[in-house]
């Protein structure tokens, strides 16, 4: 992938933001580490919707969901944690969604 | 006979007076169609996620009660009737504490099979810390 960007410029000038984020992905390689999922590693079989404090940390700052591919959270824990999310949801423990903080651009 | 937690909402503008009212009415509730009250935990007042009937507190209280679907029928209506409960959710939770027990068995003959395992030592002693029925948190 990454000889035939650097080799060909007409190739580069046809995919010029793709070959900027292979970069950008190979150069975050250096920092990834293993990602493990939370529940399996601490051992909490049981997700309950009233542990605020720990669901929070599964949620971004506008009251989504994190997904999976960036918590590491196993596919039966990330289950059993969006519906415990969504009671607490329900419930008013957790957020549906918080207001943009101020103008737009903030997302990054 | 199943086993549901039913977390409600009190606005929190209510009297001690008022509250306990509301709990003596939804335990009588309970146990006038043949459900049993496990324990009753007031929370206390806390902040809400979002805003409720232009409020943004609310006093919590959680029951942890046996009944059939008649009970949660009764308990719901007079939840809904009732003015100064302003949300609530009912959970069963039987089959999910069945299901606890069963994996919490498990991993405890699994760690019986193998007593000391030479790569962690210190296994055992950490899965005593991680139980299932955590506390819940209460800020604010």
């Amino acid at each position: 992938m990454a000889e035939t960007r650097g080799g060909r410029p007409i190739g580069s000038s046809q995919r010029p933001t793709g070959g900027d984020k292979a970069i950008v992905s190979n150069k975050r390689q250096f920092f990834r580490r293993r990602k493990v999922c939370k529940f399996c590693v601490d051992k909490i079989d049981h997700i309950d919707y009233k542990d605020v404090r720990l669901l929070s940390m599964f949620i971004s700052e506008r009251g989504k969901i994190i997904p999976r591919r960036l918590s590491g959270v196993c596919t039966p824990c990330q289950r059993r944690l969006s519906e415990a999310i969504k009671q607490a949801r329900n419930i008013a423990l957790l957020p549906f969604a918080t207001r943009a903080v101020a103008a737009a651009g903030s997302h990054g | 006979m199943r086993i549901y937690e039913e977390l409600f909402i009190i606005r929190p503008e209510a009297t001690e007076e008022e509250i306990e009212a509301v709990n003596s009415q939804m335990a009588a509730a309970i146990t006038s169609t043949g459900g049993m009250v496990d324990k009753v935990d007031k929370w206390g007042l806390r902040k809400l996620a979002y805003r409720l009937q232009k409020k943004s507190e609310g006093y919590y209280v959680l029951i942890q009660f046996q009944g059939g679907a008649e009970t949660v029928k009764e308990l719901e209506r007079r939840l809904r009737v009732n003015d100064a409960v302003m949300k609530f959710l009912t959970v069963r939770i039987d089959e999910k504490l069945k299901w606890l027990e069963r994996r919490r068995k498990a991993r405890e003959k699994r760690a019986a099979r193998r007593p000391q395992p030479p790569v962690a030592p210190a296994m055992p002693a950490q899965e005593v810390a991680a139980m299932p029925g955590a506390p819940v948190s209460r800020e604010e």
